[in-house]
């Protein structure tokens, strides 16, 4: 684990501070933090922060709310849900990359399912993948539709920790069904969906596979993260220095925002069920 | 909820299903009526797709054997570190067992892409490029953050007197771990591992930097390949057939694990 974690962040703080690149004939060269200094006045590597948070936020958000309609549907006891559960939690089983190209397809213009839809429908064509200003959304569904299962399970987990006879004397005192979810299952579940959110942020904030295949990063980069970044300036610019800076500041981002939200969930007073 | 329950299980499924679905079809359409939605319907259908994969080279079943590979090997070595040490810290103090639970809990956070560029020098630096086998390392490194959560957990969940009975007995480290707590997180080690399979066998950025002759891809990685060519000439047909083959050992994995999945997570979130 040494190996794997540690000495990667290691070697990056030092790639960060030398210049290593086609220029140099690859070997690292001390150059005092230009890259550094290069970074902050990139602005295609904070267009690409901006575009991994705003992803990392949308697609988070709205996984946290499907799931758990999911988890509520899948809790409760019907002929079949074993298989319905089996089934719903292929999306995030099969490899990103696979399912990654298959929404491109459906993504298609001209001849993609929805694009099909729209046109038989009268409207003129929606170019999800072309469009700068949209295309990030398409990659959102398609992450939504990937990871979702995850969070569901992750939700369901802690639904099954919450013991009927709650419900049973809610009942008695007179509540009323609706109430219970808002009165005990959403209370009792609060550290499983911030256990997701966690999860699911991190994996996000480091989002590869499934942008390089749907988009590339284009239209025009505008949905280039900024692991994807990290990797262009390694293995296509070959410049090893300034994409080791990339990343390290990417993984100062993702803990600073990681760090941001613990603080603010601690004064809002919702991590309190955690500790109890 | 109760009468509207079909249709919410209804929606489920479609939503779930429905892209899949899509993949299928589309590898059953003849590429010229993928782009021509004139053709009448009973001329659509095809089995070329699927002729053309498994007659490619490499054929198609070489990456699922690669792959599977990967797969297997990255799981056993995940599961032969990871249990040791579980059972280890597991006796530990709860103060020192919080402190490394913190840590690895950390790790299994990491987006680990950022790691691609460190490991791709090691494996230049170890020449380990283009070897099935070794892939296999840091993939176990990578896994071994969740398998330790999931395992820490089982091995706490048993009684230390049964680890004190066995000793007693005059049992060794070994053996009481082999017959004695081996048996017993027997659930918890299966569903750790195909957590640790799924993730070898569908990693992408390392597979991609490590390997790179065509015989020796992995399934995402030779998919992806499919796809970097051209926005324009993806061969749709032909990739969804791969898509629709490629599942199939994960349909099926699936289907018969849900129940160690599910378990599986519960445990290590419930308590990591």
């Amino acid at each position: 684990m040494a190996m794997v974690f540690g000495w990667p962040m290691l070697r990056y703080s030092w790639l960060s501070m030398h210049a290593s690149s086609v220029l140099t004939g690859l070997e690292p060269v001390s150059n005092q933090g230009a890259n550094w200094i290069r970074l902050l006045e990139d602005a295609r590597f904070w267009q690409d922060a901006v575009q991994t948070l705003r992803f990392a936020a949308l697609s988070v958000g709205l996984e946290i709310v499907l799931a758990l309609a999911m988890a509520l549907l899948l809790d409760q006891s019907w002929r079949g849900r074993g298989v319905v559960r089996a089934l719903s939690l292929l999306p995030w089983a099969l490899p990103t990359t696979m399912m990654a190209l298959g929404w491109r397809w459906i993504f298609n213009t001209p001849y993609g399912p929805l694009e099909q839809m729209a046109q038989s429908a009268g409207l003129s064509p929606l170019n999800l993948l072309s469009n700068p200003d949209w295309t990030w959304l398409a990659t959102v569904i398609a992450d939504v539709w990937k990871t979702t299962p995850f969070i569901t399970l992750l939700l369901l987990a802690g639904l099954q920790t919450i013991p009927d006879d709650l419900y049973s004397a809610f009942r008695l005192e007179g509540g009323k069904t609706r109430q219970a979810l808002t009165a005990i299952t959403l209370p009792l579940l609060t550290p499983y969906i911030l256990i997701g959110i966690l999860f699911r942020t991190a994996q996000a904030a480091g989002v590869f596979d499934l942008i390089q295949v749907l988009t590339g990063g284009g239209p025009a980069g505008s949905t280039e993260s900024i692991a994807q970044y990290a990797y262009l300036n390694a293995m296509r610019f070959l410049d090893f220095g300034y994409s080791a800076t990339v990343m390290l500041a990417g993984f100062v981002l993702l803990s600073l925002v990681i760090f941001t939200a613990a603080v603010l969930l601690q004064i809002s007073g919702l991590l309190r069920p955690l500790k109890s | 909820m109760n009468r509207s329950r079909p249709l919410w299980i209804a929606l489920l499924l479609i939503w779930s299903l429905l892209p899949m679905l899509w993949q299928l079809i589309t590898s059953l359409t003849s590429s010229d009526a993928l782009v021509n939605a004139d053709i009448p319907f009973q001329q659509r259908w095809t089995l070329a797709h699927y002729r053309e994969l498994l007659s490619g080279d490499p054929p198609f079943w070489r990456y699922l054997f690669n792959s599977s590979l990967v797969g297997g090997l990255s799981t056993l070595l995940t599961l032969l570190l990871a249990v040791p040490a579980a059972y280890g810290i597991a006796r530990m103090a709860p103060a020192s067992r919080r402190t490394i639970r913190t840590v690895v809990g950390a790790a299994a956070l990491f987006p680990y892409v950022l790691l691609f560029l460190a490991l791709l020098e090691l494996a230049r630096e170890f020449q380990m490029g283009n070897n099935l086998l070794a892939i296999a390392l840091p993939y176990a490194g990578l896994a071994l953050p969740l398998a330790l959560l999931l395992l820490i957990s089982a091995f706490e969940g048993l009684p230390n007197e049964l680890d004190d009975a066995a000793r007693l007995e005059g049992l060794g480290v070994v053996d009481r771990l082999r017959w004695v707590l081996m048996p017993l997180i027997a659930p918890a080690t299966a569903s750790t591992g195909i957590l640790v399979f799924l993730f070898a066998w569908n990693e992408y950025p390392i597979a991609l930097t490590w390997l790179s002759r065509d015989d020796l891809l992995t399934l995402p990685v030779a998919m992806a390949r499919i796809a970097g060519s051209s926005i324009y000439a993806v061969p749709y047909g032909a990739y969804a057939a791969a898509t629709v083959l490629g599942s199939l050992p994960l349909l099926t994995l699936v289907l018969l694990c849900q129940r160690q999945i599910v378990a599986g997570l519960t445990n290590g979130a419930v308590k990591g």
